[in-house]
């Protein structure tokens, strides 16, 4: 009995390194399904909208962008479906299988490409604070002390920990969590990346009495993250994002979300467009 | 206060939240009722199990209820989640990897349920069913299982309440559920003391409803 | 896909402490949470048992009320619903001493009120009427009564059911992390960010509740032999 116990439990921890020694492009042609992980609250990139449908900039850029890329690779129709993710869980969900590609609002850092790979950077911001507009906060300098939130799992929470270590920081699980302890002010202070806190803002019931203050603490280029090792899938999303950028379909799905007329105008600065146009290599 | 917001986003609290029906695939009822169903088969099982006379099926079941009922549930799914896609080696739906956490994690439960069920049932219906020349099994069928249902009805009951109020957890790993709609809805209109106290009903309405069901059961069936 | 198991994990670097925290931030909400809910619910169990109807309404409309809600909505509503409604003053000093810390006590501590009512409340019933009626007939109040003689009574007969309402609501702790408490479920999650390690983070927080519950369950059962009145049959292990 006690024999068969430890082989039960050997098999499992064997089964755990073994499974699905497939490559992703292999699933996705077995299963014809791609499973991205997204925000539902993170506008303009993943968020659900006042018609209660999911969409975003990063959703877009899949379903218009990379899954063409995909299903021209596989020569199959490849669906899409969305799974939730957020700072916490994007890394489990994508070891543990449940989903193929985090398409949110993810950095690409050092540190995180020991644990997964990352696409081309398709969007360049910083992380700032989101304040009521008039506080003191001006920036990271001035956090000393304050009670700042922050999502669990972020670089923006690892940052502030490791150089205002007397800031009162408060880990939520998710952006909206967050979002409400600084509105009900539990919090004096929300540090996320600037462009999503421009989204938090705009669509506030009063978009007037915040502000998104301090210069960028922190660079955070956003890439797409896959499992490690799938050279093979990450050269097919890579070419569906440059084949975007190189089209111009980039642009006009940039211009929609971040363009003039969006909810959050945020225009791309000549910086940034000749960035992601040089990021196209040539055939 | 201004509970127009509740009245705007009544349908997909209710469609999408409360039954399941839509683009989101989630729904309390959807999970609660086959995760209650299930875990009750599973359930008996492992009760039945614990009171085997063979250590091989006593033992692990003993072990698998007290582990399960010394983890908090948040726990449970969580393994779930991270466990289930990695053995079943491809993605689920949160739905399944939901679906499975309840039902393992309840079955430790009501096994316990069945167990007192089995065991309040008077010891002279098994020596009489065996004097009439029934095997063990036979006893088990069709004497004590029948009595012991009866039984265990109001706590069974008592239990599909704790779990349709435990479905809440599976928002955490993004089941969209009433009280993951509600989180949907808020994060958009900001209006958290309405929100929530309005699910707050809805789950008091359908927890207190069949608490008082149980409360007519228990009475219908003590008259026996 | 293939997963490393890699144990060190848990000891090198900040996750040792951060499960201590954990544990810890866990023990004092649970304890916290507990002493409210025990006196909650000592106070409702007795009214719903009183001969005066309104107090056994009221008393009944406390329990059925926050018993049939999930804990979840509760530690929603109490940390972002209530708190607005609090005067400024209020708030500004709550937000600076630890708003998440007492929402998820007061929501626990009121939620597991309800249900250690009910167990107080059965507790209280199983002791024969000839206890109180003698009780009443030597010249004590009702209130006397009840502090004296039945309370205490009724508090060795539960002991079964209490301590399996106690490791409810301990468990019941890990919903905190959805509003920021960094208890124990919360730090496992926080090792499992810093380092990808799922199954370990996972395991080491397994392996200290069930730890934690089973040691409680033990000493539970070791008090209420000590403590069993003879010639009362007690409630029994409960399910």
């Amino acid at each position: 009995m006690n024999r068969l116990l430890i082989v039960l439990i050997f098999a499992l921890f064997n089964g755990l390194s073994d499974a699905g020694a497939e490559t992703t492009l292999e699933k996705l042609d077995k299963n014809g399904t791609l499973v991205i992980g997204t925000r539902t609250g993170s506008p303009p990139f993943g968020y659900v909208n006042k018609k209660n449908e999911w969409v975003g900039f990063s959703i877009d850029l899949v379903e218009k962008a990379i899954l063409p890329a995909v299903s021209k690779k596989l020569n199959k129709n490849i669906i899409l479906e969305k799974k939730e993710s957020a700072p916490a869980t994007r890394i489990p969900l994508l070891q543990s299988n449940a989903v193929d590609l985090i398409a949110e609002t993810m950095t690409d850092t050092q540190a995180r490409r020991e644990q997964v790979d990352f696409s081309l950077t398709f969007f360049v911001t910083g992380a700032q604070f989101l304040v009521k507009k008039g506080t003191p906060i001006k920036g990271i300098e001035s956090i000393a002390g304050k009670r700042v939130a922050a999502q669990q799992g972020s670089t923006n929470a690892r940052i502030i920990r490791e150089r205002v270590p007397s800031a009162k920081l408060v880990e939520f699980p998710d952006q909206p969590a967050a979002f409400q302890a600084l509105i009900q002010g539990q919090v004096q202070a929300y540090a996320n990346d600037g462009i999503q806190l421009a989204g938090l803002k705009a669509r506030a019931p009063k978009p007037d009495a915040w502000a998104v203050v301090g210069d960028f603490f922190s660079y955070e280029p956003y890439g797409m993250a896959m499992r490690k090792n799938e050279s093979d899938f990450r050269h097919v999303v890579n070419v569906g994002l440059m084949d975007a950028i190189a089209s111009g379909l980039y642009f006009e799905i940039y211009n929609k979300w971040f363009g003039p007329k969006a909810e959050i105008p945020y225009p791309l600065t000549t910086e940034s467009k000749r960035f992601l146009q040089m990021q196209v290599v040539p055939k | 206060m201004d509970f127009e917001v509740i009245v705007n986003n009544f349908a997909f609290l209710m469609a999408q939240g409360l039954f399941g029906f839509g683009t989101f695939a989630g729904g309390t009822l959807r999970l609660a009722l086959p995760a209650i169903v299930l875990g009750f088969l599973l359930g008996t099982l492992v009760g039945l199990a614990r009171l085997s006379q063979r250590r091989w099926l006593s033992l692990p079941a003993t072990v698998y209820v007290e582990f399960f009922r010394g983890v908090p549930l948040v726990m449970v799914i969580f393994w779930f989640w991270f466990v289930v896609p990695v053995l079943a080696g491809q993605a689920l739906p949160e739905y399944v990897v939901a679906l499975t956490a309840f039902v393992v994690f309840e079955a430790a439960y009501l096994a316990e349920i069945v167990r007192a069920g089995i065991q309040s049932v008077p010891r002279g219906q098994v020596e009489a069913a065996t004097a009439t020349g029934l095997t063990s099994a036979m006893t088990m069928r069709h004497v004590i299982l029948p009595q012991a249902l009866r039984n265990m009805i109001p706590a069974l009951v008592t239990q599909f309440i704790v779990l349709l109020k435990d479905t809440s957890l599976a928002s955490i790993i993004g089941y969209v559920d009433l009280t993951k709609a509600a989180q949907i809805v808020n994060n958009r209109e900001i209006r958290p003391f309405e929100i929530y106290l309005f699910i707050a009903l809805v789950y008091w309405f359908c927890s207190y409803s069949m608490s008082r069901y149980a409360r007519h059961l228990e009475i219908r069936l003590r008259a026996v | 896909m293939s997963y490393e198991l890699d144990w060190s994990v848990l000891w090198s670097g900040q996750s040792g402490g951060w499960l201590l925290q954990g544990f810890l931030t866990t023990l004092e909400i649970s304890t916290l949470g507990w002493v409210l809910a025990a006196a909650l619910g000592a106070l409702c169990g007795a009214l719903r048992t009183v001969p005066l109807t309104i107090l056994r309404c009221l008393a009944a409309g406390y329990v059925e009320f926050f018993r049939n809600v999930p804990l979840l909505v509760w530690m929603f509503f109490w940390y972002f619903g209530v708190s607005p409604l609090l005067p400024q003053v209020a708030r500004e000093w709550l937000f600076d001493h630890g708003a998440e810390f007492w929402a998820a006590v007061f929501a626990l501590g009121v939620y597991h009120g309800a249900r250690f009512s009910e167990v107080i409340r059965a507790g209280i019933q199983s002791i024969p009427k000839t206890q109180l009626e003698a009780a009443l007939s030597t010249g004590l109040t009702i209130a006397q009564a009840y502090r004296l003689i039945i309370l205490p009574i009724a508090v060795r007969l539960i002991i079964p059911p209490a301590t399996n309402e106690t490791l409810n609501l301990i468990k019941n702790s890990s919903v905190a992390l959805t509003i920021g408490v960094a208890e124990l479920t919360f730090q496992t999650r926080q090792i499992e960010t810093y380092t990808a390690k799922a199954f370990e983070a996972l395991a080491a927080g397994t392996i200290i509740y069930l730890t934690l519950c089973l040691t409680i369950a033990l000493l539970m059962a070791r008090i209420e032999k000590r403590v069993a009145i003879p010639g009362m049959i007690g409630q029994g292990s409960a399910p």
